[in-house]
């Protein structure tokens, strides 16, 4: 009798293990082969799905046999974060491919989810003749190896609005040359044109690694010396001075009221709203934001805004005193990344270069307003067409920084957004924030010896 | 699948008694196996993985989702020194008194009370009302309560007024959320106890001249209170774990102003992917809840005694 019990609990395990275990054969019962491509889908983001869908088409008429079943995750970036490390955690759920943040990257191949590309690289002409040097490095791993080819990258800076600005008495083509000049148009705009959003930046929590780079990192480093990682020693930088002055900004926007109500400021949304809403009904006066902003206003976007053109005005972030060069731009971008669960890799891989060829990365680049990372892209007189900016974001790259992406930089944003979002509500001043941050730091890198004083 | 190698309780737990007694033994486990290996495989697997994982740094990505390593109390010390999770549970505890222990509790027992002797049709419309509100979706309550409380919202068209209310009174906003939301529940436990108090007691207590109220709470109330112990034990645990509600509603902010526990494990396992520290954050809700749970089980039996 107790073999018989063995027996059936033999055989509930191995009905366990088989339903567990039905996703992992990638060849379906016809022998049509199939990759899985992971990406995110918001409503008003829809421009990777279409580009992805040409791509399907394109590369399963060329490779007949093999099907792309394109999955969507609907939602922001830190959804979709968060759903693909959920997926990840088994070679069961994993998708073959995925879109994937820069930042993400070394945590991932930390991890071991993500397959090094090299091999593959080194057989594909475009990866050599149109991807400049500096692009390449996106999604470089520490162990040097290339994790992802990249689909854009971009610069940050300032947006205003001419009619706001004239309005204010504020001159018009804008040139701040310190973090003062800033203030004072905003303040000056606070002044004479009530009813407007001076000053908009992100800086809560909500809105994750947007607030961490195009907010803190924009003004952090374009201090003296300002940066989160000391590459020479190799360690977490522990607040200082640099970090105050960049809290204190922030926490004098919103204590003169010069940035978004609060409500406003602790909403998902508050880029629809600055783009879509407040910046063609001339309700805002500068915007800290990304080359993309345009993307908003183009045919292509939910509420077009042809006159754009000619209300809205871009220049460079200056930094903090004025000092060398003048401006300060952050860089970043996504890639379409290779799991190292994939069985099918060199289908994998030839999927990779179709959705990262001219005519694809042409239709992502113009529809996102990122900027493109090929070079016959950006050389193609259809990608500046429809936007003036474009040549001013892309020369922006000559003063950009790469935020330290190693695989304990999401934790360390996190610690980053809650200094920010406490001197954003007024809960801790600049310095008490710092003070959190230093203290918080070491369990977020790992240890007190990956930490350097200040 | 390591499951395979664990001991079945049949297999382990051959007593050492009689023939007789290892047949009875064994026709009582035999049937009860499959639902015993289920309970252990779906069961009582999970929740000791989690205890363990409590104990490890586990990540959801980065090298220590790899080679996770034990690390003791670790987590539960960063826990307690996180002035972030104290907010956490005094806003837990907060919610759980204001909406299920004062909220949902006392207004169940009115309107329950309210219903009493009324004719059916009354009773069908609030009946109605009352669990419209309790089987909708938690999502669906919040949005109806996101687009009531926004700024360009029903509330402050009706009130003529600009308020945010979601971010000056986000934890009041979440409470009426809850209340409107479970009301319902502890309305039908009361309804079921209250139409088990004897009328006649009550009757003969009116003919000796007491009040209303000293019914009520000289009667009543003693008569139904197991069911009122339950009723508390089950609501407080329901709130306890309440996250849709809250996250679709405020996500928890302010900063963290409304951010309770469950709020404060979410955002610690699934945006900073901190698993380890987020399942020692759940084994810490699970004692509080069994606490609770201890504390009403423990009033009952003073109740009886």
């Amino acid at each position: 009798m107790r073999r018989s019990l063995a027996g059936s609990l033999v055989l509930l395990t191995a009905l366990t293990a088989a339903g567990c275990g039905g996703d992992a054969a990638q060849e379906s019962a016809s022998g049509a082969k199939e990759l899985e491509v992971l990406y995110k889908v918001e409503p008003t983001w829809p421009h990777l799905e279409k580009m992805l869908r040409d791509a399907k088409k394109q590369y399963e008429t060329a490779h007949p046999g093999v099907t792309i079943k394109l999955t969507p995750v609907q939602g922001n970036n830190e959804a979709y974060y968060t759903k693909l490390a959920l997926l990840n955690r088994s070679p069961d759920s994993a998708p073959d491919l995925y879109y994937h943040d820069t930042f993400q990257v070394n945590a991932d191949v930390a991890a071991g989810k993500l397959a090094p590309l090299d091999d593959y690289l080194a057989k594909w002409p475009d990866w050599n003749t149109q991807f400049p040097d500096s692009v390449k490095q996106a999604a470089k791993g520490a162990d040097g190896k290339i994790y992802g080819v990249p689909i854009s990258t971009d610069t940050r800076g300032l947006w205003y609005h001419k009619d706001v600005f004239a309005k204010a008495g504020l001159p018009v083509p804008w040139e701040p040359k310190t973090w003062n000049d800033v203030l004072t148009a905003a303040r000056a705009i606070k002044q004479k044109v009530p009813d407007t959003v001076p000053f908009s930046m992100y800086s809560t929590k909500i809105h994750g690694e947007a607030a961490t780079m195009q907010g803190f990192e924009m003004l952090l480093y374009g201090t003296p010396g300002g940066t989160l990682y000391d590459d020479t020693q190799q360690k977490w930088v522990a607040g200082g001075k640099n970090f105050t002055d960049a809290l204190t900004f922030i926490n004098t926007v919103y204590r003169e009221e010069l940035g978004p109500k609060q409500a406003d400021a602790h909403n998902a949304k508050l880029a629809d709203k600055v783009n879509l809403e407040w910046f063609p009904a001339g309700k805002i006066g500068i915007s800290l934001d990304g080359a993309w902003t345009a993307a908003a206003w183009k045919p292509t976007s939910t509420k077009p805004w042809p006159e754009w053109k000619d209300k809205i005005g871009w220049t460079a972030m200056p930094t903090q005193n004025g000092e060398e060069p003048g401006a300060v731009s952050m860089s970043g971008g996504w890639v379409m990344a290779m799991s190292s669960y994939a069985k099918l890799k060199q289908e994998a891989f030839d999927f990779i270069t179709v959705a990262t060829n001219k005519e694809n990365s042409m239709t992502y680049s113009v529809s996102t307003g990122d900027l493109a990372a090929r070079k016959d892209v950006a050389a193609d007189p259809k990608y500046t067409a429809d936007n003036p900016s474009v040549k001013f974001w892309t020369d922006l790259a000559s003063v950009t920084h790469y935020r330290p992406a190693y695989e304990a930089y999401p934790k360390v944003s996190a610690q980053v957004q809650e200094a920010m979002e406490a001197v954003t509500t007024g809960s801790r001043t600049p310095e008490e924030a710092t003070a959190a941050y230093v203290k918080a730091l070491p369990t977020a890198v790992g240890g007190a010896d990956k930490v350097l004083a200040r | 699948m390591t499951v395979a190698t664990a001991p079945s309780p049949a297999v382990t737990g051959t007593p050492a008694g009689g023939p007789a007694r290892r047949r009875r033994v064994l026709r009582w486990l035999l049937p009860m196996a499959p639902a015993l290996a289920l309970l252990a495989l779906f069961l009582a697997g999970p929740i000791l993985w989690s205890v363990y994982i409590a104990f490890t740094n586990e990540t959801l990505t980065g090298s220590a989702s790899v080679n996770s390593q034990f690390v003791g109390f670790d987590n539960f010390v960063r826990m307690f020194g996180d002035p972030n999770f104290v907010n956490s549970f005094l806003l837990t505890f907060v919610f759980v008194i204001g909406s299920a222990v004062i909220g949902q509790n006392t207004l169940g027992l009115i309107i329950a009370l309210l219903q009493r002797g009324r004719g059916r049709v009354t009773r069908s419309v609030v009946n109605g009302v009352v669990i419209g509100a309790w089987v909708m979706p938690e999502i669906v309550a919040a949005a109806c309560w996101f687009s009531f409380l926004a700024e360009d919202g029903t509330l402050n068209a009706a009130l003529g007024i600009s308020q945010e209310w979601l971010y000056t009174a986000p934890m009041l906003a979440v409470i009426l959320a809850n209340v409107w939301r479970g009301t319902a529940f502890s309305m039908l436990v009361y309804s079921a106890a209250l139409s088990e108090v004897p009328p006649d007691l009550v009757e003969a207590a009116a003919v000796d001249g007491a009040s209303p109220w000293r019914r009520l709470v000289h009667i009543t109330l003693p008569l139904i209170r197991r069911s009122i112990m339950s009723n508390l034990m089950l609501i407080t645990l329901q709130t306890l774990a309440s996250f849709g509600l809250i996250y679709a509603l405020t996500g928890g902010g302010p900063g963290t102003a409304s951010q309770t526990t469950p709020l404060y494990m979410y955002e610690q396992a699934f945006r900073y992917f901190e698993i380890g520290y987020g399942s020692a954050i759940a084994l810490v809700m699970l004692v509080i809840g069994a606490l609770f749970s201890l504390v009403y089980l423990r009033l009952i039996k003073v109740e009886d005694a």
